[in-house]
This record gives C-alpha cells, sequence and structure tokens, in this order.
C-alpha cells in the first residue's frame, strides 16, 4: 500500500520489472513463514510425545544465558503456532501480491512467526521475557505496515503501551518468581514454588494474570485486540488473533497452572469470572459490529474468554477435589485453543480475501459476494460456523466439553461450586446464542443477498494460493468439527504433563464416540455429521421426486414491497440486524443513536428522508481508560514545562544530576 | 624505569590533560579548539604507555597506542573537517557565559573534584588514584563546556572530552583497562563523533548555521 512512486517514474521504471520484483519478494516471504511454520509443527508435534528437550546457548545472551526446554505443553502451542504460520504464509505469497506490501512487513512476518514459536520454547525467564519482546516488537510494526492510514498509527500507539504495559507486569511477576526461587530457570522455579510465601504467590498471580490476560484480550485489558487486529495486515489479523493470542493463555496454563498450581480456590474463580465477563462482553461488541475485521477481533476476546473460564473451571474443581472433571475442562480449554486458531486463522484470511478484493471492511456496504467470490464465501462459512459454536461447526466439541465439565461438578453440598457452577452455564448459553447471531449478521449480511455498494458489485475471486492458504485452515476446522479424535493423543501427552489440573486422571476420551468418564454424556461428531448429510441428501430426494407431481414452475416479478423493483436497499444491514440486540442490551452497550427526520419543505407531513447513525464506542474503555489517559496527559504537560527546548537546559539538567549524585554519594 | 620517574611523568601527564581542559574552556577558536582535543588525547594515551612501561607489561601499551591514534589522529581530523569554511562558523559565537566567569566556574568545578574524590583517594595512595582528581574535573569541566557552548561542534569537543575524563579515570583507578573493553568503549565515541559531525552538517542545511539555540524551534 506504500507505492508512492509518481506515475512518470513508474512509466520509466516499468510496470514489468516491478511486478517481478513484487513476486519474487512475496514468495519469498510467504515461504520463509510457511518453512518456518512447518518447522513448528513438526518440532512442537514431536515435543508433544517426546521426552523434554533442553538446549542452551550460554554466549548469545550475557550473564544469563539462551536456554530453552520443549515439554509436551509448549510443544502444543508450537505446533498450534507453526500451523497457523504455515497456512498465513501461503496466503501471504498472494496477498502482499496483491496489495502491493512494501519490503518492511514482508521481513518481519517470519520474524514475528520466529518470537511466537519461541515463546513457547523459551526454559527460562529471560529467554522467556526476550522471545515475548521479539514477539510485540515484530507485531507492532507489522500492525502500522499501513501507517499512512490515522487509523492505523492510532491502533499502533493503543498497542504499543499496552502491550509494553503487559509486558511491564509479566517481567514483575517472573522477576518476583525467579528471586524467591533462586533461580531463573522454569524446571528451578517450579522445584521451589511450594516454598514461596502466600504473598509472593498471589502477587505473582495477580500481576500474570493482568499481563497474560492482556495479551489474550481478557477485559478490562483487551482495549488494543479490537484495535490492533482489524488494522494490521489480515495475515497479520490472523496470526495476532489465531496464535499470538495464545501466548497469554499458554503464560496463565506456565505460571498459574502448572508451576504455581494447584492454586487456593479464588485463583480459579478470578479466572471464571474474568473469562466469563470477557467471553460475555466479546460476543456481544461483536454482536453489535459492522466492520468485518472488528467483528472478528471482537470474537477472539469471546473465545479467548471460553478458554480462560474452562481454565479457571479446571483450576477451581481441583482445587475442590474433583480432578476427573477437572482434567475435562482442561481438555475443552485446549482443545478450544485449537478450534479457535483454525477457525479464526480461515475467517480472518477470508477477510482479509474480501478486503483485497473490495476494500471494504463495512457490512453494510458489503453483501452479493456468494456469487462473485463463492471460494470465498464457502470459507468463510465454514470459519462462521465454527466460531458460532453449532454442530459441525469447529468450536461446537470444545464447547459441548466444556458444558460438560460445568453441568457435572460435584453435587457435594460445596457452596462455591454451587453457585459458580450454574452462573458459568448461563455466561456461556449466553456466549454461544449470541456468538450465532453474530456470525450470522457476518456472513448472511456480509455474503449473501444483493450488493449494496458498486465496490461489493466489482469484487472478483483471490489468486490461487490465497484460496490455498484458507484451504489449509478449512481442512484443519474440518477436522475439529468431524473427527477431533485425530488430536486426542496430543492433548493427552499435554495433559500428562499438567497433573496439577488433574491431568492424570483418565481425562475425555476422543474417539469415534466422546466418552466422559464418570459422567453419562457422549457425543460422536462424525455420526452426527453422516446423519445430518443423510437426512439433507433424504430430503433433497424427497423434493425432487415431489417437484414430478407439481405444475410447471412459471416466472413471475418479485414482490418488491408495494415499489417498483426489489433494491439493494430494501435488505437487511448489519445495523438493522443487530438492532433488536442492541435495544435488549441498552445498558451494557449504552448506543449513541441519532434519528434524523428531514421533511420537504413544502409540507410538514411529507418525509424526504430519515437519517439513522448509531455510534457504538467499547464502554468499558470510555469508563476505565478515558480517565487514565486524561491523568497521564495531564501529568505529561506538567513534565513539558520543563522541556522548552533548549539542548542547553537539557544537558544543565544532566550536569546538576550528576553533581548531586556526587555529592549525596560522600 | 624508577618509581620517582613513573610518579613524575605520570603527575606530568595528569596535569597536561587538566590544562588541555582549561585551555579548551579559555579559547574561543574552534580551530585551536580541535588542536588542544589532540594535545589531550596525547596525554590521556600517555597515561596508560607509562603504566605499561613502568611495569612492564604489553597490555596497557597496546591500549595506550589504540588510544593515542583514536584520540589524538583520527578524532581531531574528523572534527576539523566538519568546521566549516564560513568565517562565522569558525569561531564560537556570543558564549552563554563569558570568558572570566567560565575560568572562574572552572576552578571552581576542578576544587569540587578534589572534594568529592577523597573516598576514592582514601581506598589507596598509590601515585595513580591520587591523579584521579584531575581526571574527575575533566569530567565536569566537559559537562561545563557542553552547557555553556552554543555550536554544535564545540558540543561535539565537549562530548569527547568528557569521554576522554571518563577513560582517564578508568585507567587510573582500575591500572589497565582489558583492550575489549576499551575497544568498545572507542567505537562507540567513533560512532558518536559521525552522528554529531552528520547532525552538524543537517542543521548547517536546515539554519544555516550550527547554533543550537536553534533546535529550539524543532519543539512542537
Amino acid at each position: 500500500m506504500t507505492t508512492t512512486v509518481l506515475p512518470a517514474a513508474a512509466a520509466e521504471l516499468g510496470e514489468g520489472p516491478r511486478t517481478a520484483r513484487l513476486a519474487r519478494e512475496a514468495i519469498a516471504s510467504g515461504l520463509a513463514t510457511t518453512l518456518l511454520g512447518a518447522l513448528g509443527l513438526v518440532l512442537g508435534v514431536v515435543a508433544i510425545f517426546g521426552p523434554t528437550r533442553h538446549l542452551r546457548i550460554d554466549w548469545l545472551l550475557p550473564l544469563a544465558g539462551v536456554r530453552f526446554d520443549v515439554d509436551p505443553l509448549g510443544g502444543l502451542f508450537i505446533a498450534v503456532t507453526g500451523a497457523v504460520a504455515v497456512a498465513v504464509g501461503i496466503y501471504t505469497v498472494g496477498y502482499a501480491q496483491r496489495e502491493h506490501w512494501a519490503r518492511f512487513p514482508m521481513v518481519v512476518l517470519p520474524l514475528f512467526v520466529a518470537g511466537m514459536l519461541l515463546v513457547p520454547a523459551a526454559g527460562s525467564v529471560p529467554t522467556f521475557l526476550l522471545a515475548w519482546e521479539l514477539m510485540a516488537a515484530a507485531s507492532l510494526v507489522l500492525v502500522l505496515s499501513e501507517h499512512n492510514r490515522g487509523a492505523v498509527r492510532f491502533a499502533g500507539v493503543f498497542y504499543a503501551v499496552m502491550t509494553q504495559l503487559g509486558f511491564v507486569m509479566i517481567l514483575l511477576a517472573l522477576v518476583l518468581l525467579s528471586a524467591a526461587a533462586g533461580g531463573d530457570a522454569f524446571t528451578t522455579i517450579a522445584a521451589h514454588a511450594d516454598d514461596m510465601s502466600a504473598g509472593t504467590r498471589t502477587a505473582v498471580f495477580v500481576l500474570t494474570v493482568l499481563g497474560f490476560g492482556s495479551k489474550a484480550g481478557l477485559l478490562p485489558l483487551h482495549a488494543w485486540l479490537p484495535k490492533a487486529h482489524p488494522e494490521a495486515p489480515s495475515p497479520v489479523s490472523a496470526l495476532m488473533s489465531a496464535a499470538m493470542v495464545n501466548m497469554g493463555i499458554y503464560g496463565i496454563i506456565r505460571i498459574d497452572l502448572q508451576i504455581l498450581g494447584p492454586g487456593p480456590q479464588w485463583w480459579g474463580l478470578t479466572l471464571m469470572i474474568l473469562g466469563a465477563v470477557s467471553a460475555v462482553f466479546g460476543v456481544l461488541q461483536a454482536t453489535v459490529a459492522t466492520d468485518l475485521k472488528r467483528l472478528l477481533a471482537y470474537s477472539t476476546t469471546e473465545n479467548m474468554g471460553l478458554v480462560t473460564l474452562a481454565l479457571g473451571t479446571a483450576s477451581l474443581l481441583s482445587a475442590s477435589g474433583a480432578p476427573d472433571v477437572a482434567a475435562i475442562a482442561m481438555t475443552a480449554a485446549l482443545l478450544h485453543v485449537l478450534a479457535h486458531a483454525a477457525f479464526k486463522t480461515l475467517a480472518f484470511l477470508a477477510a482479509g480475501s474480501v478486503l483485497a478484493a473490495t476494500g471494504l471492511r463495512d457490512l453494510d456496504k458489503l453483501g452479493g459476494l456468494a456469487r462473485r467470490m463463492p471460494v470465498t464465501t464457502v470459507m468463510f462459512g465454514i470459519g462462521a460456523l465454527g466460531a458460532s459454536g453449532l454442530p459441525m461447526g469447529a468450536g461446537f466439541v470444545s464447547e459441548w466439553i466444556l458444558f460438560q465439565s460445568l453441568i457435572h461438578s460435584p453435587p457435594d453440598g460445596n457452596t462455591l461450586l454451587a453457585l459458580a457452577m450454574p452462573l458459568s452455564v448461563g455466561a456461556v448459553a449466553l456466549t454461544t446464542g449470541l456468538g450465532i447471531a453474530s456470525m450470522v449478521k457476518a456472513f448472511g449480511v456480509g455474503f449473501l443477498a444483493r450488493p449494496r455498494s458498486v465496490a461489493a458489485e466489482d469484487a472478483r475471486e483471490s489468486p490461487m494460493s490465497m484460496l490455498t492458504g484458507m484451504g489449509l485452515a478449512a481442512a484443519a476446522c474440518a477436522v475439529f468439527a468431524f473427527w477431533p479424535a485425530l488430536v486426542a493423543p496430543a492433548l493427552r501427552g499435554v495433559l500428562d504433563a499438567l497433573p496439577e489440573v488433574g491431568g492424570d486422571t483418565a481425562g475425555v476420551q476422543l474417539a469415534t464416540f466422546l466418552r466422559l468418564p464418570g459422567i453419562d454424556g457422549s457425543l460422536s461428531p462424525a455420526l452426527l455429521a453422516v446423519a445430518l448429510a443423510a437426512g439433507v441428501l433424504l430430503a433433497f430426494a424427497a423434493s425432487r421426486w415431489g417437484a414430478r407431481h407439481r405444475p410447471a414452475p412459471v416466472e413471475v416479478p418479485l414482490w418488491a414491497c408495494g415499489a417498483e423493483t426489489l433494491s439493494p436497499r430494501m435488505q437487511y444491514t448489519a445495523t438493522s440486524f443487530a438492532e433488536p440486540l442492541q435495544r435488549v442490551f441498552d445498558n451494557v452497550l449504552r448506543p449513541d443513536t441519532d434519528v434524523e427526520v428531514t421533511h420537504f419543505a413544502e409540507s410538514q407531513y411529507l418525509v424526504e428522508k430519515v437519517t439513522f447513525t448509531t455510534r457504538l464506542a467499547d464502554p468499558v474503555e470510555q469508563r476505565l481508560y478515558t480517565p487514565v489517559v486524561g491523568a497521564v496527559i495531564a501529568l505529561a504537560q506538567t513534565v513539558r514545562r520543563a522541556h522548552n527546548g533548549s539542548v542547553h537546559l537539557y544537558l544543565l539538567y544532566g550536569a546538576i544530576g550528576l553533581l548531586v549524585v556526587l555529592l549525596v554519594a560522600q | 624505569m624508577s618509581l620517582a620517574t613513573y610518579t613524575g611523568v605520570l603527575d606530568l601527564t595528569a596535569g597536561a590533560f587538566l590544562l588541555a581542559a582549561v585551555l579548551i574552556v579559555w579559547r574561543r577558536e574552534l580551530r585551536s579548539i580541535v588542536h588542544l582535543l589532540a594535545w589531550q588525547g596525547v596525554a590521556l594515551a600517555a597515561i596508560p604507555l607509562t603504566e605499561g612501561l613502568y611495569e612492564g607489561n604489553p597490555g596497557p601499551v597496546i591500549v595506550g597506542l589504540v588510544v593515542l591514534v583514536l584520540r589524538a589522529g583520527v578524532l581531531p581530523v574528523l572534527l576539523l573537517r566538519a568546521v566549516g569554511t564560513a568565517d562565522a562558523e569558525r569561531r564560537e559565537s556570543t558564549p552563554l557565559v563569558n570568558t572570566t566567569s567560565s575560568l572562574l566556574i572552572t576552578a571552581a568545578l576542578t576544587m569540587l573534584a578534589y572534594a568529592v574524590t577523597r573516598p576514592i583517594i582514601a581506598l589507596d595512595q598509590a601515585a595513580a588514584t591520587r591523579a584521579v582528581p584531575a581526571a574527575f574535573a575533566v569530567i565536569l569541566i566537559a559537562l561545563f563546556v557542553m552547557v555553556s557552548r552554543r555550536r554544535a561542534l564545540s558540543q561535539a569537543v565537549g562530548f569527547l572530552m568528557l569521554d576522554n575524563g571518563i577513560t582517564a579515570t578508568a585507567f587510573l583507578i582500575t591500572g589497565g583497562v582489558p583492550l575489549i573493553v576499551e575497544l568498545g568503549a572507542s567505537m562507540d565515541v567513533l560512532f558518536a563523533v559521525f552522528v554529531l559531525g552528520l547532525l552538524t552538517g543537517h542543521m548547517r542545511r536546515a539554519f544555516g548555521g550550527t547554533d543550537l539555540d536553534q533546535l529550539r524551534e524543532l519543539r512542537d
């Protein structure tokens, strides 16, 4: 997007060589990303089934050295990141050419993937922080790749501040941990975790939940996510939403569940509350969002909320002496991380395909893409089905398992469980229901019916590499929807490494039939699909058979509500679709709605036009962030008075500082 | 080399080092300031050279030779290139503090340096340690030069003098800096001079002069 070569210069350069160079660079960047991803996928899978592998490079980082310990838990997250990167890499080959990427994002994209692969591999605090910063800095650069748009710059600043704040919290927590354990390797910390004082453990828990929660997009530190994810180029959005947010979940599992776990009951309860609130809030915002990528970003907050809810359930249940049900909740969390990675990659890549073809993200202007971009439409449909948590969708099985673990908590008169579990069931049910509404809106308004703008009318299908990238993600979605048994050995391997949350119990049996030991609930996604397919076939055959008895079809004009012809403006828009829900949740969403009626000059009784505008800001952001940002700005203005622009004055400050230090040191 | 000669040479070197700093405060001609800086570099290089010869240790001698080439040769030449050809650019313009007050402040800073380094001297009564106040005084004087001079080039000279002072303190207190540390520090200084040279050129193009007060316009 940053090719601002003047027409004359472009003519001089010749279009041919430039296009060829762009193609070469795009292929190199995409290939590097894919290869890194494939490497990560292989190494991750090997790590899940093998013993923990160690690698030490002492000279790379002065004093501390770099240390990698890849265990099954880290392996799972490496494998997920790798898989997402494979699909995104192939997709980028076509996308970068179509969107005329500059060189910079092409170089940084593989670097970002490398950073994300290193985070779960890190075996010591300094290595972890280094990889974390590599990931954060690379993603920031990528968010800013279209920096000539104002919205992108704003999102970039917002993201930079929030991610660094999160980093500071993680840094503090990990420093506290290593100081208390007397060593910086995670194994050393885990060995000394039980000797730490309650105060240290609590402080580390609070700091890590805030820091990692902010990366995972949990409330109240989620505000960067719906800004940065939509403004980044779509392959980057996919990487961020499907892989980077997982790192927050990884951090919570690693530090709070594995190293410090099993924690007291209130830890699990805190995670459950955070998760439930994030899930409901995220999905509500997704329901009323009209920007396709913003909708998907809020859906990420929702899904990470569900994962955190499952983690909290696992922690609470194992603290309450029900490790077998805790293992089921943990399975739900891990499976949902995997499934979310698959369907969110697909959804963001499909949204990118739409954006590249039409230049639009606004659902109110899209529509009619099913006929113009059939493959992209099918792909987005698969992704949306996964996100809505319906049967045959990728997210269904994990949400079902989560439900089962919530419903089947032991009824032993524990008041806390008796209160928390039904409330969580309510939150998950509300989330799933609203999730369906938001995805129906995204798919129905964005892709079906008639185009609402010229740009949507002129849309053309994306090139082969983009479709291939989406195809890979769609295949992954199909695995999670129909045959989750394929990942069962991997989940078993990870759970075995997590005895803190009941990983050593029987857990979920993922096979053709999903069975939950000790609980009478079972499910077979594959048979469900077969039954549904058979039903559809039967209905189709019946209708064909019945068609022979019907009279021949006659073509008549459609009824156009009394107007002359049907126009795209008669269709539901994203805004009107969400309007009833917006009314129901008026108190939470607090929309700013304006209805402006213009009358004809001749008569007060005839209306010329009615303008309806609704602005939806993030209420949490407005209530919580505005005062903080205001205070920081006021403080900065005070400090600014000492900065009058004179270099000599600044130097004098330094000199006076030195003198004061020298005199105080006496 | 006998102990008496060693002590005498070391004291002479430290004295020359401090004197060069005072003369830099006194002079306004940019060219002669840079020449004085070169002489200060020679005095600085003499410290490890003397120590190395006295102890018969080749390490400090090599460090001294590196310092001599860089601080008395390369850096002054680079700075002289940056001195403009226009007459107005060859002298320090109206100083923020006049020459007499500058010299008085320099004297005060030197005394302050002796006052604040007493704990260091109390640690070790060796000849080298007793010369530390001179090196410390150069650090403070360099800061004063940077605060009070307007031209970008004088700032560069002040910065190099500051670094000379820090290096001299390191030589005198530790009795021999490892070659790798000295090379790292020298590299840093070299880059800083490159950057300052570039900045001078940019300022001349943007503002037509190298008066740092014009940078105020860049605020907001």
